[in-house]
């Protein structure tokens, strides 16, 4: 099985000296759905970040679906996020934009025609229950409808690899259960490989999964 | 109502800037036209004892358009009853010969001081008259007619272009954001700015069309009309095709430039 994400040593870090990730080592295979647990602060978010190179390497080794993260450069960076679908606690919709065009987004930046890109737009809004509010804008909707649009545009590409922060954290449980159920087809379907930070991983998932464990700066596996 | 705001202070300064250019070229071409005007109604009058030969002087002296020699004879019929024939045949051989003298174009000062002394080195001439004192108001007049314009036009501009650039630095923060959310997703930099590009490009569009509407109904207007008539001064020196597509390129240029800059300047921050 091929490695989509291999990390050693490595440390992350927003301020010289205070590393949050401290030497740590991960390796996360193809087809992979993994929990990163830990207590608040423990840098979830920051390990996620540096897996789609919003936070750069300060130390070691990352290589996310075969590009080195400590040397990457712009042009690259680009093509590696083209392979990955995050999914944001804050969701991060683009405000102005209808829910059909956020959802498009990926498609767009990858060069998809139009006419492609609204059909995938209405197929995955219509698998996450959201098919009737394709003309809304973000606002327009509650948190867990623009959390589930979030979820749409992030597999709209059918990425290799799906990052998700807290993607249930807000939601109510109708919304929790699509995305879950979602996120299970996608892996199931696509064979994509899926990294979820949580706080609670849910009891009635009914798959395989691996759980890492963040406590000061370490990474632990459960097993 | 808050795109259209946004446009409006786009728009505005755009509009501004490419008027005073637009007002500063027709004010010039008013006064080029004026100078050929006057070039045409200029005389200077040259005294001279000999002929002078017309085709070697244009040869030396390009500038001049048309030299003719003024003739003697109606001054001496004038004389005829009053002094006798033998007097009136040594008055017409000892009188010098009289030249008038056109101009292609109205010259300046200097043109005109070079020209006086390059006619007086010529054979013959004793004097040259070139009305100094009228024409030297005349051109300083014009000088500052176009001194005043070209002022007028950098201090607008400068006004205009300081206020494009607020507003586009109020543009890309509020595409920040969209940037931003793209950028996670892998657009590549032409892609994250092309609605910034789009916006000043129809904005460019719209305050160059409108500089030219401006341009076909004031100088027709009633007030101006009259006024421009009443000076001799002809407006009819504006094609709307061809300025407006002066206009548009001129506009173009310093919108995408300023969007550059813009951009550039928040990439490396």
């Amino acid at each position: 099985m091929s490695k989509i994400i291999q990390a050693s040593d490595l440390v992350l870090a927003y301020k010289k000296n205070e590393p949050i990730i401290k030497n740590t080592s991960i390796s996360v295979e193809a087809k992979d759905f993994v929990f990163l647990t830990g207590k608040s602060g423990s840098g979830k978010s920051t390990f996620l970040k540096s897996l789609y190179g919003e936070l750069p390497v300060a130390g070691g080794k990352l290589n996310v679906c075969g590009f080195d993260l400590e040397s990457i450069n712009h042009k690259k960076l680009n093509l590696l996020r083209k392979h990955i679908g995050v999914i944001f606690q804050d969701y991060k919709l683009i405000n102005e934009w209808t829910v059909e065009k956020n959802v498009m987004l990926p498609l767009m930046i990858a060069g998809y025609s139009k006419q492609v890109c609204q059909m995938q737009a209405h197929k995955l809004l219509k698998h996450v229950k959201l098919s009737h509010k394709t003309e809304k804008y973000p606002l327009e909707l509650s948190g867990g409808e623009q959390q589930r649009v979030a979820m749409a545009r992030a597999l709209a590409h059918n990425p290799v690899l799906i990052i998700a922060d807290e993607p249930t954290g807000n939601l109510d449980d109708y919304s929790s259960e699509v995305i879950w159920n979602l996120l299970k087809s996608v892996r199931q379907h696509i064979g994509s490989t899926i990294i979820v930070a949580t706080h609670r991983i849910p009891q009635t998932l009914g798959i395989d999964y691996k759980q890492y464990f963040l406590d000061e700066g370490n990474i632990y596996a459960v097993s | 109502m808050q795109s259209l705001k946004n446009h409006l202070s786009f728009i505005v300064p755009l509009f501004i800037l490419l008027f005073s250019i637009q007002f500063s070229t027709m004010l010039n071409r008013a006064v080029d036209n004026y100078e050929s005007k006057l070039a045409g109604d200029y005389t200077i009058i040259v005294i001279s004892q000999k002929k002078l030969p017309q085709k070697e002087i244009a040869k030396v002296l390009p500038e001049i358009k048309t030299i003719k020699e003024i003739s003697k004879e109606r001054y001496i019929k004038r004389l005829q009853k009053d002094i006798s024939k033998t007097d009136l045949v040594y008055l017409k051989a000892s009188l010098p010969r009289f030249y008038s003298i056109k101009l292609k174009s109205f010259p300046t000062k200097e043109q005109l001081t070079q020209l006086t002394l390059k006619l007086k080195k010529l054979p013959g001439v004793q004097k040259v008259e070139t009305y100094k004192k009228t024409f030297n108001k005349l051109q300083q007049f014009l000088h500052l007619a176009k001194t005043a314009s070209l002022i007028f036009t950098v201090f607008i501009s400068i006004i205009s272009i300081l206020l494009i650039i607020k507003q586009m630095e109020i543009w890309t923060l509020q595409h920040s954001q969209r940037m931003y959310i793209m950028g996670l997703f892998g657009a590549p930099y032409w892609m994250k700015s092309a609605s910034l590009y789009k916006s000043v490009v129809i904005d460019a569009f719209i305050a160059s069309i409108l500089v030219g509407i401006a341009f076909l109904i004031i100088p027709s207007s009633a007030n101006f009309a009259t006024i421009y008539h009443d000076l001799g001064i002809d407006l009819r020196n504006f094609n709307f095709f061809s300025d407006v597509a002066m206009l548009l390129l001129i506009s173009l240029v310093i919108s995408i430039i300023s969007v550059t800059i813009i951009i550039l300047k928040n990439k490396q921050r």
